[in-house]
């Protein structure tokens, strides 16, 4: 059967992004599904849960409300949430259940706004989209809902897009992103969203060029292109070489490291831009050739034509195959689809295989990668 | 743009007058779009010379994927209309209005207004608002017209209620208001006096009144609409009187 995973687990769902993406700008995300836990979206994907607050709530819907389609309960409760806990903004995600039924969430966001006077949005999830496309969704209403025209600020400034714990290791990252884009005299502005803050996000038409990060980031770098002229660069600073190549690009000073993939017999499977960056900086860094396979959406021209798309875990399992690569960098559980004898380099990817491996996620940004990779 | 929902009882006319009307517009010039949400699928078969046209979940069911353009789950039929029929699941098994919202989302996702850049869009719709996917069709961005069809007899008109009571349900939400509705009728006794009786303890218009008319039947039997196989004779000035209605008002 075509799309079925036997052997590895599937990526955390649109909802899941969407919560991870909005989690500490201070609004309330509401997930309308079944049983009132809240861990599958908050906590195992989630490992700011225990450290940092955030409004995270479940309908609780119920078999007779999703028969009855009694919307109104929904709407009612999250009106009487949002006068008691005053969130920025509201955030309405949809699961499977409703997306069988058919609940328009955008005519519910209507109607709670209307109640509440706080900005409330629907969000098309439905729980069988990946982790990119929820947190996609939600960066993009954030940046076009708070983002407004404002004094440039006076150096190169920077902002951060489609930044979460899904993708990047939550203690550290922001830190050494911040320390690479000062060490190469680029300002930092905002970052959307992780280790930032809604007042933060609300300035980021300040900068001169967007730092996308990750493929949850294209649709709001697109919309502040078009909307306020701020072009945007897709990658992350790796290594130490490759770091300092594409901060020049980000300054517009040359087109970056070159990376090429003929003869590679290493391959990195992973979310697109950063497996891309990785690859960039195995090749300016060490000199290693690599390919990248992607499990995930990713935009249009982020991949090398030497690169492959491929969703299905036979067809995943099928190109390891045919390539016969030396090397596999991937998250853990990849190693059960890898053919026997190649060298498996581990590379956690919380989306992918959540708490299992939380404390071996690695420092990669602006750092020697060589211990890892040589 | 024109887009209109046409809703009533089961075997009221819905069909029927939509395709008509469709024909009419199609004559007066315009572009249309008439899709069919009904599991039954034959919403537009006068259109097509009596010839079905793959439903879109016949199309998923049997490719097991999504189509890539709009031509592999349309026909052009009269007028150049451009025919679309959601169709639905096996019959007694799976969810006919989850049928209607993944189609719609399908035609969403292969930009069907912003790459055909209709007029005209109708929309033919089972029978009464039974679940959401049958309120699909009046959501934000699709029909934002509902032309209700009825003919005298008690459950047509209760029907109408229903489906009338039920637009209303969503006046807090951008949804499509109800136009007013096409008397079809069946020549029962009294007819008008009822269908008119409804219509004003409701606040809306009968928009056309449609007479029993062995042509509609004479046409169907070839495949065709009355606007089609005889643009002269009352049924069919009926339809254009309404189609021009429609487009005086759009213009205002």
């Amino acid at each position: 059967m075509k799309n079925v995973s036997k052997i590895i687990p599937c990526y955390s769902a649109d909802t899941a992004g969407v919560c991870s993406a909005l989690y500490e700008l201070g609004g309330m995300v509401v997930t309308h599904d079944a049983s009132g836990c809240n861990s599958t979206y908050a906590t195992h994907d989630e490992p700011r849960w225990y450290d940092i607050q955030s409004k995270m709530y479940i309908s609780a819907l119920t078999e007779m409300d999703a028969i009855m389609g009694n919307d109104e309960k929904l709407i009612s409760d999250i009106v009487s949430a949002a006068n008691d806990q005053k969130p920025e903004f509201i955030a309405v995600c949809g699961s499977p259940m409703p997306m069988m039924t058919g609940v328009d969430f955008d005519a519910i966001a209507a109607e709670i706004e209307s109640r509440t006077d706080i900005p409330t949005f629907g969000m098309h999830t439905n729980g069988t989209h990946s982790y990119i496309e929820g947190a996609s969704e939600a960066f993009d209403y954030i940046v076009k809902q708070y983002v407004r025209e404002c004094p440039k600020t006076e150096g190169s400034g920077v902002n951060i897009i489609g930044m979460t714990p899904l993708d990047f290791k939550w203690r550290g990252t922001m830190d050494a992103v911040k320390g690479w884009l000062a060490e190469n005299g680029l300002e930092y502005v905002s970052c959307i969203a992780m280790g930032s803050s809604l007042d933060e996000i609300r300035r980021a038409a300040s900068a001169s060029v967007n730092l996308v990060v990750s493929s949850s980031g294209l649709a709001a770098a697109k919309y502040m292109e078009e909307r306020f002229g701020i072009p945007y660069v897709c990658g992350v600073p790796y290594g130490r070489a490759y770091a300092k190549a594409f901060a020049e690009q980000l300054k517009g000073e040359n087109g970056g490291a070159v990376r090429t993939a003929d003869d590679a017999d290493t391959v990195i499977i992973g979310e697109g831009i950063g497996s891309v960056s990785l690859a960039a900086a195995l090749s300016a860094d060490l000199g290693i050739s690599a390919k990248v396979i992607c499990p995930l959406t990713c935009g249009d021209g982020i991949l090398a034509d030497t690169d492959l798309d491929l969703y299905a875990e036979e067809d995943i399992e099928a190109a390891l195959s045919d390539m016969d690569p030396k090397t596999v960098i991937a998250d853990p559980l990849y190693k059960y689809i890898v053919p026997d004898g190649t060298r498996f380099i581990e590379l956690p990817h919380f989306a992918f295989s959540g708490r299992c491996f939380e404390r071996d996620m690695k420092d990669l940004i602006n750092t020697d990668i060589k211990e890892y990779f040589k | 743009m024109i887009k209109l929902a046409l809703y009533g009882k089961g075997g009221i006319g819905k069909s029927t007058c939509t395709a008509n009307l469709a024909a009419a517009f199609a004559m007066l010039g315009k572009r249309v779009i008439q899709i069919g949400c009904d599991p039954k699928a034959d919403s537009t078969i006068n259109l097509l010379g009596g010839e079905p046209l793959q439903p879109v979940m016949d199309y998923l069911r049997e490719h097991d994927d999504d189509p890539n353009s709009i031509g592999e789950i349309s026909k052009i039929g009269f007028g150049d209309i451009l025919c679309i029929e959601t169709g639905g699941p096996t019959p007694g098994l799976g969810c006919a209005g989850r049928g209607i919202i993944t189609t719609f989302n399908l035609l969403e996702q292969l930009e069907l207004f912003e790459k055909h850049k209709p007029d005209v869009v109708l929309y033919d719709v089972l029978g009464d608002v039974v679940c959401g996917g049958f309120a699909a069709p009046i959501r934000e961005g699709y029909a934002e017209q509902v032309l209700i069809v009825t003919s005298g007899e008690k459950m047509a008109l209760y029907a109408a209620n229903n489906i009338n009571s039920a637009v209303k349900n969503f006046e807090d939400r951008s949804y499509a208001k109800v136009r007013g509705v096409i008397m079809n009728r069946r020549n029962v006794e009294n007819e008008e006096e009822k269908v008119r009786a409804f219509a004003e303890g409701a606040g809306l218009e009968v928009a056309a009144d449609i007479p029993r008319s062995a042509d509609i039947i004479k046409y169907e039997d070839m495949g065709k609409t009355v606007i089609e196989g005889d643009p002269e004779c009352e049924t069919s000035k009926r339809f254009f009187a309404l189609a021009q209605k429609l487009i005086d008002e759009e213009k205002v």
